[in-house]
């Protein structure tokens, strides 16, 4: 019978009509991400990171920009952190290199802009910038003696030297 | 006697049925279609290059733009490719994973196709039901790996981790519904008059033609070759799960959805033997951070959603490769696009056109 196909289908309809729903109010309701959501804004445990840049290395299209400072003791620390999200692919490979675990997602899903501009992304806080300036002063006012140089140190494989503190940015890989 | 011409007609590029931005050139004796020319090229990345420039490891991110509706397959296959190239061994558990992601993924591909054939049809209702099923496998992708749409998942030399502990109870609450949401499809779609006679005895190819385009996945088997590379490779652990190759008798619109259709049940099969005899073990295999293939080159195929997903990379020894190439089977499905049109209506041209189910990030790449 031409047409049964059609009631059948209304059918269907008519038992979503009366159903339970398939949707949710968005804005007021909000969904809690997974516990590996990949989204949102990059954040850092600043006092766990040790300034190694692989985070930097590992991502596919350079969408971290990290300097490095060193202190007086020689330590390295994180100048300045950037996450630009129009770059970012959201693979996760940067938090799976960091081997302190000091990176993570915020799970902010609503992360949208007017501006590209919008996009770039601060990732250190005030907080840890001023963490970092005590840091440097405390290091530069009691630096603890370089140990004792077994050999003459190999100039390329020594960290700058403590006097002057030498910025290195990373470099996209050619 | 008054005289008549043909004209051309641009549809697209911004046409809400090509599934992209894709311009197919129509030649038009009134409302008959005498030629009809795909141009693509409006969504090309140049992911092949990207990939040249990128390590290894760097460039599986970017094969899950490709067919972004299956990124678990593109995924699959890169990974194989490369696991070929390096000689690295996948632990045996890490095959069952991938196994299981490919296939819910196959499904949640050919839900999409079904929703959007039935949208392209003006039926806009089933594309929502299509659409609220495969939300569930996304969760489930969700689960393991923290997307939703580019998963990343499948790695070189293994998966990224292991599952979740409620993955498996969920995953079988999902299939348990398979039955379930497949017969509401079919009363809602396939039992339709309207949908029927929009799709039966329209755009057929014969396997003749078919093969001439070399076209591959449930397209070829629309036509009744069963030409399927899970059965024909048996690559992965695949051999080791009972499935059958659906396959058409006519290669007509009618053909390309049933075969679809049934690839559902049959990948859900797969998953549920996978879930079943899914051994412990690592996930990952051991093999140097900064991959160095070996010098040659490689040509590694899988049955994706679409067809036959080859990768071709030649490896110069250092840690990029120096040339990938991407066979995409929706770019070479689309080229029959013309023989599928010629001498019916401008309507079916749409109708053609989604049951190839091309994707154009797959197709322009
Ligand atoms: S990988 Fe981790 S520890 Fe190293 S620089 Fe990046 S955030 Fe810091
Ligand atoms: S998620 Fe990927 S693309 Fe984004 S910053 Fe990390 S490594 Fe780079």
């Amino acid at each position: 019978m031409f047409g049964k196909g059609l009631i059948t289908g209304m059918g269907i309809t008519i038992r979503h009509f009366f159903g339970k729903k398939a949707t949710f109010c968005y804005p007021e309701e909000k969904l809690t991400m997974t516990e590996h959501f990949r989204g949102g804004h990059l954040t850092i445990d600043y006092k766990k990171c040790i300034a190694c840049q692989l985070c930097a290395i590992q991502c596919p299209n350079q969408a971290i920009k990290l300097k490095v400072v060193t202190d007086a003791n020689r330590k390295r620390h994180l100048e300045s952190y950037v996450h630009s999200m129009g770059r970012c692919l959201y693979c996760d490979l940067c938090i799976e290199g960091c081997a302190p675990h000091a990176l993570s997602w915020d799970k902010d899903y609503e992360i949208s802009t007017w501006h590209k501009e919008d996009l770039v992304h601060q990732v250190m806080t005030d907080e840890d910038r001023s963490y970092l300036a005590e840091v440097m002063t405390q290091a530069a006012a009691n630096p603890t003696p370089p140990p004792v140089p077994k050999a003459a140190p190999k100039p390329a494989a020594a960290a700058p030297p403590a006097a002057k503190p030498a910025d290195t940015e990373v470099k996209p890989r050619e | 006697m008054p005289q008549t011409e043909t004209y051309i007609l641009n549809m697209g590029p911004q046409h809400p049925s090509t599934h992209g931005v894709l311009r197919v050139n129509l030649e038009l004796d009134g409302e008959k279609i005498l030629r009809a020319t795909p141009m693509m090229g409006y969504l090309h990345r140049g992911i092949e290059k990207l990939l040249e420039s990128r390590t290894y490891i760097q460039g599986v991110p970017y094969t899950d733009r490709l067919d972004y509706v299956s990124s678990m397959n593109n995924n699959f296959g890169y990974c194989r490719a490369v696991e070929e190239l390096a000689g690295i061994e996948v632990p045996a558990r890490a095959e069952y994973i991938r196994v299981i992601m490919a296939e819910l993924n196959r499904i949640a591909s050919h839900q999409v196709f079904i929703g959007s054939l039935a949208n392209d049809l003006g039926a806009s209702t089933g594309m929502l039901y299509t659409f609220r099923d495969r939300e569930e496998i996304l969760d489930l992708f969700d689960l393991v790996c923290g997307a939703r749409m580019t998963f990343h998942y499948i790695r070189v030399g293994g998966v990224a981790r292991n599952l979740p502990p409620e993955f498996a109870e969920k995953c079988r609450k999902f299939l348990d519904r398979v039955p379930e949401f497949t017969e509401e499809y079919a009363n809602l779609l396939m039992g339709n008059e309207i949908f029927q006679r929009r799709l039966k005895g329209v755009s057929r190819l014969t396997p003749e033609q078919a093969l001439a385009h070399n076209m591959t996945g449930p397209n070829i088997r629309a036509t009744g070759i069963p030409f399927d590379l899970r059965k024909v490779d048996g690559y992965s652990v695949y051999p080791q799960f009972a499935f059958e190759v659906p396959v058409g008798e006519n290669g007509d619109n009618w053909d390309r959805f049933r075969v679809r259709f049934r690839e559902i049940t049959e990948s859900a099969r797969i998953v549920r033997q996978a879930l079943e005899g899914l051994p412990e073990g690592p996930v990952m295999a051991k093999f140097p951070k900064m991959l160095k293939p070996p010098k040659g080159e490689v040509f590694s195929r899988t049955e994706g959603t679409r067809g036959e997903l080859g990768f071709y990379i030649v490896s110069d020894g250092t840690a990029k490769p120096y040339r990938v190439h991407i066979r995409r089977p929706s770019f070479i499905n689309m080229q029959a696009l013309d023989d599928m049109c010629r001498g019916y209506l401008i309507g079916d041209s749409v109708v053609a056109f989604s049951a190839i189910d091309p994707l154009m990030g797959e197709v322009d790449c």
